[in-house]
C-alpha cells in the first residue's frame, strides 16, 4: 500500500470537499443564523485537515487497484464524518453518530433522516443537508478528476471504485474530460430542473433544495411532509419527470448530444427501466384505485412514487405504507431493482438484473443442450464472462450484506418489517422503508450500534460494497 | 488530437503510452481484451474491443472524428484494409504498418490507391538504423531529415578532439557546412549561441549535409574508425534490406544463415559484394572460421534474443569494434548496455519512433507549415522539427536577421530543391523550403510566432 499516496490524494480531495460548504455557510451568514459559525468552523476544519495530509509527498505516484479503492472508501467515510461536524457543532443534532448517519445519507444520496423535525434547522444547514446530495449524486471523486489537474492515467480505478455499475467506462479517451461531461450533463440537467420549478412558482430556496435533492436522486426535503407539503400535482409531476430523467444512464444524455438517436432507443437497460416504470405506475394505479377518488388522482400518486422509489430517491407525497399489498410488493420490487447504471441512483441497478435473467436463461439452454454453447449478449455484445460472474458474485454479496445488517439491527426489536426495510431502504439508498420507517417515519428511534451499521449499509451501497470491503481487509494494508 | 490505434502489442502500447502522455485523445482497438485490460489500466486512453477492420468497430472508436488512424496489427493485410475503411469513414491522416517485402515493392501503388498516409516497414526501418550506427561508429545516435539529405549526429567530445575548448564561432569558421546544434552538458540542455565554449565531456549534437558532416569527423580523426566491414548473422527482412541499403557504399558484408534455401534467393536477390555462407550462426567455431575479428562489426539479428545477445557477447570478448544486438524484447536494455552491448536495435520501438515523429509533426502542423517530422533530441528537452514553409506564410522572403525570431529558437538548416543551406542572417526562407528548426521541447506551439515578422514590432 502506497500509504503517503493515499494521504496526499485524500488531502487534495477534502480541499475541494471543504470548498462545497461555502454556498451553504453563504446562506448562513446572509440570514445571520447561528449555524453560520458552526459551518465556518467545519469548513475551516476540513480544509486544515486536506492542507495536512496535502502537504505529504508520494514517492512514486503508481496508483494501483487497491490505491483507489482504498483513497475512495477513506474519502466517503472522511467527508461524510467531517461534512456532519456543522450539525453536531450548531447542536441542532446533538449526537455524533447521528450527525454521521445525517451526513452519510446526505453523501450517498439515500436521504434517511433521523430528524423529526426537519423545519426546526435553519436554511444553511438545511441547504448543507440538500448539497450534500448533490456531490455526492455524480461523485465525489469524479468532481476531483474533472477539477484536479490530472493525476495520471490510473487514476481511472478511482472513477471505476466510485461509479455505479457492472462495467463503468468512459465516454471520451481522457478520463478528466469523461468527467467534466459528466459533470457538465449533471449540472446543465439540474439547472434546467431549477429554472423549470421556479416557473411553476416554487421559491428559490425550495427550488434548490428539491433540484439538489432530485438530481443526486437524495430525497431530502425542507418539509416534514417532504414534496406531500405542497399538495401541488404540478410539483410532483415536474420533480417525478426529473427523478426518472436522472436515473438513466448519463452515457445515454452523451449520445443524445452526439446525435446517436439509435444506440438510445436500442439500449437494453434504458428500455428495460422505462418500461418497468410504466407497468408499475399503471399496476398501482390500478391497485389504489379505491383509496382515491379517481383515476388521475390514483395515478398521480402512483406516478411519484414509482418514479421516487425506482430512482431511490425517497421523496414523499403519499404514505404507500396504507396501501394494499401488491402494490407495497411492486414498491419494494423497485427498491431492490434500483435505476439504470451509471445513473445517480442506487439499488442492484437494471442492467445486472437483465445479466441475470439471461444468465437464468442460458443455463436453462445448457441443461437442455448440454455441449451447446451460448453466449450472454447485452446491447449485441457479448458479455465477458469475468463480468457475468462478477455481476453474479455481487448479487450474494449484496443479499449477504443486507441479511447480515438486518440480525444486527434486530437486536433493537422492533416488528420485521421495519427492522428489514431500515436495512434494504439503506443499502439501496432509497430512504424510506416500510412500517416505522415509512415515508412519514424516521430512523430516530434506532440505537447508536444500528446507526452506524445502518451508515455502513449507505456507504456500501453507494460504493458497491468492494471498495469498502477491501478497507476492511488485512491484505489491504500489507506490503505485499 | 483524436487518434485511433489498432493493434494494442507492443508498437500500438508504446505509441499509446507516449501520446496520451502528450495529451492526445487515444482509443486502441484490439481483439485481445487481456491487452486492452492492461492498456486500459495504466493508460489515460480509451478501448474499444472488436476487429480493426470492421466498420462498426471503427466508428465505436470514433473514426469518422479521427485526426490519425495508426493500424499496427500483426497482419498487413489488415493494416490495410483497416487504413482504407478509416479513410473512406473520415478519417484524415492514415498509418500503416507493412512489413512484408512483397508489398514493399509496390508501396507507391497501396500508398496511392488505398489512401495510406505513411507506411512504415519495421525491418527497413532498423536496417536504416543499424546502417547509420555502422557509419558512425563512434556516435550515440544519427537523425536524418530531408529525406536522408540532412544528417544529425550526436557524439561525445573527447579528451584530444581538435575542438574542445573551441568556441562556436571558430567552429562554423572552420567548418562552414556544419551546425552546432545543440549540446548536452550533465543534464541541462543548450541551445548555443556563437559564444558558447565545447568542452570535453558535452553531448554535441551536429547538422550537416552528408559530404560535410563525413569531412567533418573525418578532420576530427574519428573517421579512422568507420567500420568497413560486417559479419551479419540471420538471413531475415533485416538483413536484406540492410544489404540493399550498403549497396554502393563499399562495405564488405559477410552474411550467415541456416536454411540452404534461404542462402540461395539471397545470394540471388543481393549483389556481389555480399558473401552468403550457409550454417548456424550460433557456432563459434563456424565465426571463427569466418574471421570474426576481421571484421569492422558483427550485427545479429538472429530470431531468438537469447542468441542475439550471446553471441553479441562473445563477439565484444573477442575484440570486435561494433556489435550491434536485436532484440525484441527490449526489457533489459540498461542490463546490456552494463555487459558492454551498447548498441541495441528493436524493431518496434524503431517503428514507435518512426510513427511518433510523424505523429507528432501533424500535432504542430499549422496553415502555413506542414510540419513533416519531429524528434525529441537531447535527452527529450529539444525538438527538431522538421517542416515545409507553404506559399503566403508572413516569414518568406525576409532576411532571418530582421525576422523576430523567438528566443531559443535555431534555423539550423534550409533546404531548397536539393540545395542545403546553412543560413546566416541574410539568408531568408522561401516558399517550399525544407526547414529545420531546433527549439526548447514544446516551446514553439506555433510556427509564425518562433518566426513572427520583425518589421512590425
Amino acid at each position: 500500500m502506497n500509504i503517503r499516496l493515499v494521504l496526499n490524494l485524500l488531502g487534495r480531495l477534502l480541499l475541494v470537499d471543504s470548498a462545497f460548504m461555502a454556498p451553504a455557510l453563504l446562506i448562513a451568514v446572509l440570514d445571520g443564523t447561528p449555524d453560520a459559525a458552526a459551518l465556518g468552523i467545519s469548513m475551516g476544519l476540513t480544509a486544515a485537515v486536506g492542507a495536512m495530509m496535502a502537504v505529504v509527498r508520494p514517492r512514486s505516484d503508481t496508483l494501483r487497484p487497491r490505491e483507489g479503492f482504498t483513497v475512495v472508501a477513506m474519502t466517503w467515510v472522511l467527508v461524510s464524518f467531517l461534512g456532519g461536524l456543522p450539525f453536531y457543532f450548531s447542536g441542532y443534532i446533538p449526537s455524533l453518530i447521528d450527525s454521521f448517519f445525517e451526513t452519510v445519507s446526505g453523501f450517498t444520496t439515500t436521504g434517511s433522516t433521523i430528524l423529526t423535525d426537519v423545519e426546526k434547522l435553519p436554511r444553511g444547514l438545511l441547504f448543507w443537508r440538500s448539497f450534500t446530495h448533490w456531490v455526492g449524486g455524480m461523485g465525489v471523486l469524479v468532481l476531483s478528476l474533472a477539477l484536479l489537474p490530472r493525476m495520471g492515467g490510473r487514476s481511472i480505478f478511482l472513477m471505476r471504485a466510485e461509479s455505479p455499475g457492472p462495467s463503468p467506462g468512459k465516454l471520451v479517451p481522457r478520463i478528466g474530460q469523461t468527467a467534466k461531461i459528466l459533470y457538465a450533463l449533471y449540472l446543465g440537467l439540474s439547472v434546467l430542473m431549477f429554472f423549470v420549478l421556479m416557473l411553476c412558482g416554487m421559491n428559490w430556496f425550495d427550488a434548490i433544495i428539491h433540484t439538489v435533492g432530485t438530481a443526486g436522486t437524495g430525497g431530502f426535503s425542507n418539509y416534514n411532509l417532504s414534496v406531500g407539503h405542497y399538495q401541488n400535482p404540478l410539483y410532483e409531476v415536474v420533480i417525478g419527470i426529473f427523478l426518472l430523467l436522472f436515473g438513466v444512464n448519463f452515457s445515454m444524455y452523451f449520445y443524445l448530444f452526439r446525435g446517436d438517436w439509435r444506440t438510445v432507443w436500442k439500449n437494453t437497460e434504458t428500455r428495460l427501466y422505462f418500461g418497468m416504470v410504466s407497468a408499475s405506475v399503471l399496476l398501482i394505479a390500478l391497485n389504489i384505485l379505491p383509496e382515491y377518488s379517481g383515476f388521475a388522482e390514483s395515478l398521480r400518486y402512483s406516478f411519484f412514487q414509482v418514479a421516487t422509489i425506482i430512482t431511490t430517491a425517497g421523496f414523499g407525497t403519499a404514505d404507500f405504507n396504507q396501501w394494499p399489498m401488491f402494490s407495497k410488493i411492486i414498491i419494494f420490487i423497485l427498491m431492490m431493482t434500483g435505476c439504470c447504471a451509471g445513473s445517480t441512483g442506487g439499488g442492484l441497478k437494471l442492467i445486472r438484473v437483465s445479466m441475470l435473467f439471461k444468465g437464468i436463461k442460458r443455463e436453462i439452454h445448457r441443461t437442455v443442450h448440454p455441449r451447446g454453447v451460448s453466449v450472454i449478449k447485452i446491447d449485441g455484445r457479448a458479455l465477458d464472462e469475468e463480468i457475468y460472474s462478477s455481476v453474479a458474485l455481487y448479487f450474494f454479496s449484496y443479499m449477504a450484506v443486507i441479511i447480515i445488517a438486518t440480525l444486527i439491527v434486530s437486536l433493537d426489536n422492533f416488528d420485521f418489517e421495519s427492522t428489514f426495510t431500515a436495512v434494504v431502504a439503506c443499502f439501496n439508498n432509497i430512504g424510506p422503508g416500510f412500517g416505522m420507517v415509512g415515508p412519514m417515519g424516521n430512523f430516530s428511534e434506532f440505537s447508536g450500534l444500528s446507526k452506524i451499521v445502518l451508515s455502513i449499509c449507505m456507504l456500501l451501497g453507494r460504493l458497491e460494497l468492494y471498495p469498502l470491503l477491501l478497507l476492511m481487509s488485512r491484505r489491504t494494508w500489507t506490503r505485499h | 488530437m483524436n487518434i485511433v490505434i489498432v493493434g494494442d502489442g507492443k508498437v500500438g502500447f508504446t505509441l499509446a503510452s507516449y501520446l496520451a502522455q502528450e495529451n492526445h485523445d487515444v482509443t486502441i482497438v484490439d481483439q485481445d481484451a487481456a491487452a486492452l485490460e492492461k492498456a486500459s489500466e495504466t493508460l489515460d486512453v480509451m478501448c474499444v474491443r472488436g476487429n480493426g477492420a470492421n466498420v462498426r468497430t471503427l466508428l465505436e472508436a470514433g473514426v469518422d472524428e479521427a485526426d490519425v488512424l495508426i493500424a499496427v496489427t500483426t497482419n498487413d493485410e489488415m493494416n490495410m484494409v483497416c487504413c482504407l475503411a478509416a479513410k473512406q469513414l473520415g478519417a484524415k491522416y492514415t498509418v500503416a504498418r507493412i512489413r512484408d517485402p512483397e508489398y514493399t515493392e509496390s508501396l507507391t501503388v497501396l500508398k496511392d490507391k488505398l489512401n495510406i498516409d505513411l507506411v512504415t516497414n519495421p525491418e527497413r526501418a532498423t536496417a536504416m538504423e543499424i546502417s547509420r550506427l555502422l557509419r558512425f561508429p563512434f556516435a550515440i545516435n544519427v537523425e536524418t531529415f530531408a529525406h536522408g539529405r540532412v544528417e544529425m549526429v550526436e557524439f561525445k567530445v573527447e579528451e584530444f578532439d581538435p575542438i574542445a575548448n573551441m568556441s562556436l564561432i571558430t567552429l562554423h569558421q572552420r567548418y562552414p557546412g556544419v551546425l552546432c546544434s545543440a549540446v548536452l552538458r550533465g543534464h541541462e540542455a543548450i541551445i548555443p549561441d556563437g559564444h558558447h565554449v565545447i568542452r570535453v565531456g558535452d553531448r554535441m549534437h551536429v547538422l550537416g549535409d552528408i559530404m560535410s558532416i563525413t569531412n567533418f569527423f573525418k578532420n576530427l580523426g574519428k573517421d579512422t574508425k568507420r567500420v568497413r566491414s560486417a559479419m551479419l548473422l540471420g538471413g531475415g527482412h533485416i538483413s536484406y534490406y540492410f544489404a540493399k541499403i550498403t549497396a554502393g557504399m563499399g562495405m564488405k558484408l559477410s552474411l550467415i544463415e541456416i536454411l540452404p534455401e534461404k542462402c540461395r534467393k539471397l545470394s540471388e536477390q543481393l549483389g556481389d559484394e555480399v558473401n552468403v555462407i550457409c550454417g548456424d550462426a550460433a557456432e563459434e567455431e563456424l565465426l571463427e572460421q569466418e574471421n570474426l575479428t576481421q571484421f569492422g562489426a558483427l550485427v545479429c539479428l538472429l530470431d531468438r534474443d537469447e542468441e542475439n545477445m550471446m553471441t553479441g557477447l562473445y563477439a565484444v570478448r573477442r575484440g570486435v569494434g561494433k556489435v550491434v544486438v536485436k532484440v525484441d524484447r527490449p526489457n533489459y536494455v540498461d542490463v546490456l548496455s552494463d555487459m558492454g552491448l551498447n548498441s541495441v536495435v528493436s524493431p518496434k520501438l524503431s517503428t514507435a519512433n518512426a510513427i511518433l515523429r510523424t505523429v507528432r509533426a501533424l500535432a504542430r502542423s499549422q496553415d502555413s507549415a506542414v510540419v513533416e517530422k519531429l524528434y525529441r533530441i537531447v535527452e527529450d528537452k529539444v525538438e527538431a522539427l522538421e517542416f515545409t514553409a507553404k506559399e503566403g506564410a508572413p516569414y518568406l522572403n525576409i532576411p532571418l536577421s530582421r525576422l523576430k525570431i523567438r528566443k531559443g529558437v535555431l534555423v539550423a538548416v534550409l533546404v531548397r530543391s536539393r540545395k542545403i543551406i546553412i543560413p546566416f542572417g541574410n539568408d531568408h526562407i522561401e516558399a517550399g523550403d525544407t526547414v529545420i528548426l531546433i527549439a526548447r521541447a514544446s516551446s514553439i506551439g506555433a510556427l509564425e510566432d518562433a518566426l513572427g515578422e520583425g518589421d512590425r514590432r
